[in-house]
């Protein structure tokens, strides 16, 4: 008898936390008149200091917004939540968000992985998610005309990247015969994959192809074959930690200087540079966005970011602030805080960034140039933002 | 075609002293203690480390980082051999198992804590390429070519003309019979043992300034490409230990130009697991231990 009792109890008292939970939050859309935009972002674990650029980018970006009187009137208000960097926790912060936050947009996340599990999340909800720094192709090959109609990104991909590299490395230098020398993960592996589908484009060819594990300290034997193999460049997208090694053994192997490093890997910063100043001169790298980039949008950004919060803003601060801009200028051209309406404007939109237009193609996926950088008497020389069409598996 | 396969090989010969110098030390430890060191490569991360330390922190000369690598090496060796290896000595094989392994993850993770787990930038050494006979190589590698024929060779006389190489011969091959004859087991187990570590760290200084990068989780892969070097040359014997470091560095050489360089670290386990079926002892017999 008891038990039958408490068990009733239990029933009806779940029952009208429900029923409350369902109206504060009717309540809380129909009176509250502010712009509710989720932050999907790792603000702990290993990428913490991705989130938390990320969340200031958002932040001052809002905050700019508001000062100026808001969007049609509304208030935005950034909401952030923690994916710690792992797809499980990303999924669940942004059930959070859309159930009991009940935000119409959100934003994230930093790492690939972790967007790519919250596209279906957002798809079910009807939520738009606009991706600002991911940059694994999958995310937009399944979306728009691909699928998920609710994803968009404003940001370029691995296989941008790729593309550009390769068609500056072929148009302004001249190149036609590469040697790879990649890191060996899905990051390393993949954008040789997008390098060789774009090589008959630029009629070029990859003579030797090798791919080094992370922790390699011996590459002699691979840059004395790509010595002797005749090629004119050696693409290599890895991590930062392996240019220096790679650099000091080019001068051994004597082709510093003479086969330039292209593609990604930290070629820029200056502890690479200083490590081997020789080897890396004539380096070609893309990004995305640099502190250092010339426009005088970008320019001041990057002053205001330092003086709101005391440090050079990264990549990761830029395209979140640029991207929370981007979705107000939707809902101002929508006219309206409705979803498909905010939708419909962005994939029409025309948007003037930092680094040149953005305007979404049918994939939702931005046509955003990259900044092309070139190592020249030891400094990185910006040479310009190029874009570059991509084409999508029929 | 001739003058590739010649630079190669000289590539190997360079990468195998640098394996020659770390594997004779674990291999001489295993000889004396009957026990694989798992922390092997965490003594080369610890020269590493000193000589970082003395050039970054105190603006010391390479000269002088070499010797603070070693000597700081062989310091934490002697508090670990008193604490941990000395004790294994006549101990269950599994007791030296997780006691290394222990002491690996310890040394490892105090670096990580005192130091951080970005990786270093080494700036010391001699990195000015030179050409000898047709070929161009780092000072810095003909360096570590040299100090690893001296090591060789000191080794050789030591083992067979002084006394606490006798005794370290001599614990190697009967443990009981040294102790009725009055050696003090513990003594040379100890000694073998520092003598073992200050060379990983010596090999973990001297290659440095061609690997550049510094960091705590160095010494992983350092242990576990000894590893097949120590068994193939026969467990405790020195001068196997040198021929299999030169094979295996030669092979992935090889096996890097021809074959591809993802495909360089399957050569030392690929060519372990012949020489198990064929030679389970290793290439050269144990009765020739030392």
């Amino acid at each position: 008898m008891t038990i039958e009792l408490s068990r009733r109890g239990f029933c009806i008292g779940t029952a009208l936390i429900g029923l409350q939970t369902i109206s504060s939050g009717a309540f809380a859309r129909s009176e509250d008149g502010t712009v509710k935009l989720g932050l999907v972002a790792p603000m702990s674990g290993p990428n913490a200091r991705y989130g938390a650029f990320s969340l200031r980018g958002a932040e001052m970006a809002a905050k700019e917004i508001n000062t100026a009187g808001g969007v049609g009137g509304r208030k935005i208000s950034v909401m952030p939540a923690d994916s710690q960097g792992t797809p499980v926790e990303g999924v669940s912060a942004t059930r959070r968000l859309i159930d009991q936050s009940q935000v119409d947009y959100i934003i994230g996340d930093v790492s690939s992985s972790v967007t790519l599990a919250m596209q279906p999340v957002a798809e079910d909800a009807g939520v738009l998610l606009l991706n600002a720094a991911s940059s694994n192709p999958m995310i937009t090959y399944k979306a728009g005309v691909g699928g998920f109609k609710w994803t968009y990104r404003n940001y370029p991909t691995d296989e941008n990247r790729a593309l550009i590299v390769l068609q500056y490395a072929a148009e302004k230098k001249g190149f036609t015969k590469y040697a790879v020398l990649s890191v060996d993960t899905d990051y390393g592996r993949a954008a040789i994959e997008f390098t060789k589908k774009y090589l008959p484009r630029f009629k070029s060819q990859i003579l030797t192809e090798d791919y080094y594990k992370e922790g390699e300290v011996d590459f002699r034997s691979v840059l004395s074959k790509i010595r002797d193999s005749g090629a004119q460049a050696i693409i290599m997208y890895g991590n930062a930690d392996s240019t220096p090694i790679v650099g000091r053994q080019m001068i051994e192997v004597g082709i510093a200087g003479k086969i330039p490093l292209i593609g990604n890997a930290e070629f820029n910063t200056a502890s690479s540079i200083k490590a081997a100043p020789k080897a890396l001169e004539g380096a070609i790298e893309a990004a995305a966005w640099l502190p250092a980039y010339d426009s005088p949008k970008s320019k001041a950004f990057v002053e205001k970011f330092i003086a709101e919060y005391g440090e050079a803003p990264n990549n990761h601060a830029y395209v979140h602030w640029e991207t929370v801009h981007l979705l107000a200028k939707a809902i101002e051209q929508a006219q309206s805080i409705d979803r498909e309406k905010v939708r419909a404007a962005l994939s029409a939109i025309h948007y003037e960034s930092a680094v040149g237009e953005v305007t979404f193609d049918d994939h939702n996926q931005a046509r955003l140039p990259m900044i092309l950088l070139e190592i020249e008497h030891g400094k990185p020389a910006i040479k310009g933002a190029y874009s570059a069409e991509i084409d999508y598996p029929k | 075609m001739l003058y590739t396969v010649i630079e190669q090989v000289v590539n190997g010969i360079v990468s195998g002293s640098v394996y020659a110098i770390v594997a004779v030390g674990m291999t001489m430890i295993f000889g004396v203690l009957r026990a694989i060191n798992f922390a092997h490569g965490e003594y080369y991360m610890l020269g590493t480390f000193g000589a970082w330390f003395a050039i970054d922190y105190f603006d010391l000369p390479y000269p002088v980082a070499i010797v603070i690598g070693v000597v700081a090496t062989a310091l934490i060796a002697v508090v670990v051999g008193n604490f941990v290896m000395q004790r294994i000595v006549g101990a269950p094989a599994e007791a030296g198992v997780l006691a290394t392994l222990g002491v690996a993850l310890i040394l490892q993770n105090t670096v990580i804590l005192v130091f951080g787990g970005s990786y270093k930038f080494f700036s010391g050494g001699y990195i000015e390429p030179v050409t000898l006979f047709g070929f161009t190589l780092a000072e810095q590698r003909i360096l570590i070519i040299i100090v690893g024929l001296i090591v060789f060779v000191g080794l050789e006389l030591m083992v067979t003309y002084s006394r606490i190489g006798k005794a370290m011969r001599a614990v190697s091959q009967n443990i009981e019979c040294c102790a009725v004859v009055g050696i003090d087991v513990r003594h040379i187990a100890l000694w073998t043992f520092i003598l073992g570590a200050g060379l990983a760290g010596l090999s973990g200084v001297l290659t440095a300034p061609v690997n550049v990068s510094v960091y705590g989780g160095m010494g992983e892969l350092i242990t576990f490409k000894t590893l097949p070097i120590i068994i193939m040359g026969g467990l405790g014997n020195v001068r196997g230990t040198f021929v299999a470091a030169m094979i295996l560095g030669i092979a992935e050489s090889l096996v890097a130009t021809y074959v591809g360089l993802q495909f360089r670290d399957t050569v030392g386990f690929a060519t372990l697991m012949l020489v198990l079926m064929w030679r389970p002892h290793g290439l050269f017999s144990a009765q020739a231990r030392f």
